[in-house]
């Protein structure tokens, strides 16, 4: 159609100009990584580095203790998983499928709380987290982080399975099976891809969570990763080529696991509009 | 009589209901405890007096709200929170339609060049805000390097060291963060639209301005309703950026609500102001919040 092929190279010059634009600060981080710290600090600082080396990827892992922060950004991004797949799925199943009274309410709430913003309770949930002896240790952050995803993942877990067939369940049911029964052998394993979705999506919260890590870790050794790099930040003496193969390093899951969800995250925000 | 209160108590305390309040207690019980219950203590420090560790020292009624209501910075930390949603928000829909309008064009590479436009929303927000105050680094930074050599700007400003520059540096970054996920959501709503409606509005020599406000606008009208809204929340909530990339500074021009909020309780230890501010916000939020579950739940329902 002509009026779409007259479009076509007004749309890709466009693209690459803001793609250029907007990714930047990208490029800056790959010629910071890959320049030596001599080619860093001069004015005016260079666009590419003179010969591009690696040796800021393995300087990370023996002068920045990365292992260390990578470690404990795991542990906690797992446990909250863990923690938020465990509180989610059978609450996903109890308001998507069975009939009881405040199903609806319970449902508006869900979606009403989703948006809190942590600031808003931080000043208690940090005394709350100190009372129970909890700061600095990884169970802060996992409880914390598995608190304000669950809302957003029994939203979208409620979605996913109320688009399995309840023919499928009702069947099960005739054939004698018990609801448990129903729920574990069939429903669940029909439920995995929209598990994985918020599976990822509560390890990605939890990967790049910043507040309540600022405010419950205060000890160096088990730091996340995300404030480890803070930390390092505004130092007498920053150094921008480690930050950013660390920041390279670190956003390398992040960004993997996002384009696995991110239609459905897209979905599970705006609503029915959009289809998965 | 009779009849009706069995139904009542059938309705509330049957075996399927049952299964639905076991399925759901971890979850509630969770909430509560870490959600719930740290929002009413808040409101208890809100209305009470508080040494430097945040113990309660005695009920005062709404007195830190007299005092935060008769406080001038209060005010221009709130106005400069609204501004700053008003603007990013803006920024962000008129970004997102640009794009989402360009990526709905069937080019080579659209494909692609999508994935590489939902970078800045898949990275983790405090690792870009890191990165983008290096971006902004006075001395060795590439932006005030690119904007020299390339002439645009000979004598960029230090841009995190002054008031307005400081602003403007972090509500772009907000901004720029926020674009994807507006360009997305467009996207998905355009591809919604029949192509019908374009082919015969092509027949009927329309121009692409009428297009786009006749056909494209009132198809995404729903999508656009609730994308802004959810935008709002965030950008009204977004402490990263502006907590990494000035701490709220130079000399608290850069605060918002939620960032004034931390830093009062957090680093001044002024826990009864701040949490006086949180309730504030909470309610602001809560409104918010209630308009979107609404529109979402409408939209849900067609």
């Amino acid at each position: 159609m002509k009026w779409k092929s007259r479009g076509k190279p007004v749309a890709i010059i466009l693209t690459v100009l803001l793609l250029l634009f907007l990714l930047f600060p990208f490029f800056v981080m790959l010629s910071t990584m890959l320049k030596p710290s001599r080619e860093v600090y001069t004015t005016p600082p260079s666009w590419l580095p003179k010969r591009p080396q690696f040796s800021n990827l393995i300087r990370l892992w023996s002068e920045f203790d990365f292992a260390i922060y990578f470690k404990s950004s795991l542990i906690i991004a797992l446990g909250t998983m863990a923690l938020n797949t465990l509180l989610t799925v059978p609450a996903a199943y109890a308001v998507a499928r069975l009939r009881f009274v405040g199903r609806k309410f319970i449902l508006y709430l869900f979606l009403v709380i989703q948006m809190f913003s942590p600031v808003i309770v931080v000043i208690s949930l940090f005394k709350t987290m100190a009372a129970l002896k909890l700061l600095n240790t990884y169970y802060s952050l996992i409880l914390a982080n598995s608190v304000f995803t669950i809302a957003f993942t029994v939203w979208m877990m409620n979605g996913y399975f109320r688009s399995i067939p309840v023919e499928i369940e009702e069947a099960a049911l005739i054939d004698g099976c018990t609801r448990g029964q129903t729920i574990i052998r069939i429903m669940i394993p029909i439920a995995v891809p929209g598990m994985v979705t918020t599976m990822i999506y509560s390890f990605i919260a939890a990967w790049n969570e910043f507040l309540f890590g600022l405010t419950f870790m205060q000890s160096q050794a088990r730091l996340p990763l995300v404030l480890a790099l803070y930390s390092f930040v505004g130092r007498y003496s920053t150094q921008w080529e480690l930050l950013s193969a660390a920041a390279f390093v670190a956003l390398i899951p992040v960004l993997v696991l996002f384009y696995i969800i991110e239609k459905r995250l897209v979905a599970g925000l705006a609503g029915g509009a959009v289809k998965a | 009589m009779a009849e009706a209160s069995i139904s009542l108590r059938q309705r509330l305390w049957n075996p399927e209901a049952r299964l639905a309040y076991i399925l759901l207690a971890p979850a509630v019980v969770v909430l509560l405890a870490f959600m719930f219950y740290p929002i009413v203590y808040v409101f208890a420090i809100a209305l009470s007096k508080t040494n430097r560790i945040s113990q309660l020292k005695g009920f005062v009624g709404l007195k830190n709200f007299i005092d935060l209501f008769s406080d001038k910075e209060f005010w221009q930390i709130t106005v400069r929170s609204l501004y700053w949603t008003a603007i990013a928000v803006a920024v962000k829909t008129i970004l997102g339609m640009v794009i989402a309008l360009i990526l709905n064009v069937k080019f080579a590479g659209r494909r692609v060049a999508r994935m590489l436009f939902i970078i800045p929303w898949a990275s983790a927000v405090p690792i870009s805000s890191i990165l983008w105050r290096w971006v902004y680094h006075p001395q060795y930074g590439l932006l005030n390097a690119t904007l020299k050599a390339t002439g645009i700007w000979p004598a960029p400003p230090t841009w995190l060291g002054h008031p307005l520059t400081a602003f403007t540096a972090c509500i772009w970054v907000d901004i720029w963060i926020g674009i994807p996920f507006m360009a997305l959501v467009f996207l998905a709503g355009m591809q919604a639209i029949s192509e019908d409606l374009y082919e015969s509005a092509y027949l009927d020599g329309v121009n692409w301005l009428q297009k786009f406000s006749y056909i494209t606008l009132p198809g995404i009208r729903h999508l656009l309703m609730i994308a802004t809204l959810l935008s709002c929340l965030w950008t009204f909530n977004d402490f990263n950026t502006i907590f990494i990339l000035t701490r709220g500074g130079p000399a608290g021009t850069t605060d918002i609500l939620i960032t004034k909020i931390y830093r009062s309780a957090f680093e001044f230890q002024k826990f009864s102001p701040a949490s006086a501010m949180a309730v504030v916000t909470f309610f602001v939020l809560t409104i918010l919040s209630i308009v979107y579950a609404r529109i979402y739940f409408r939209q849900e329902q067609t």
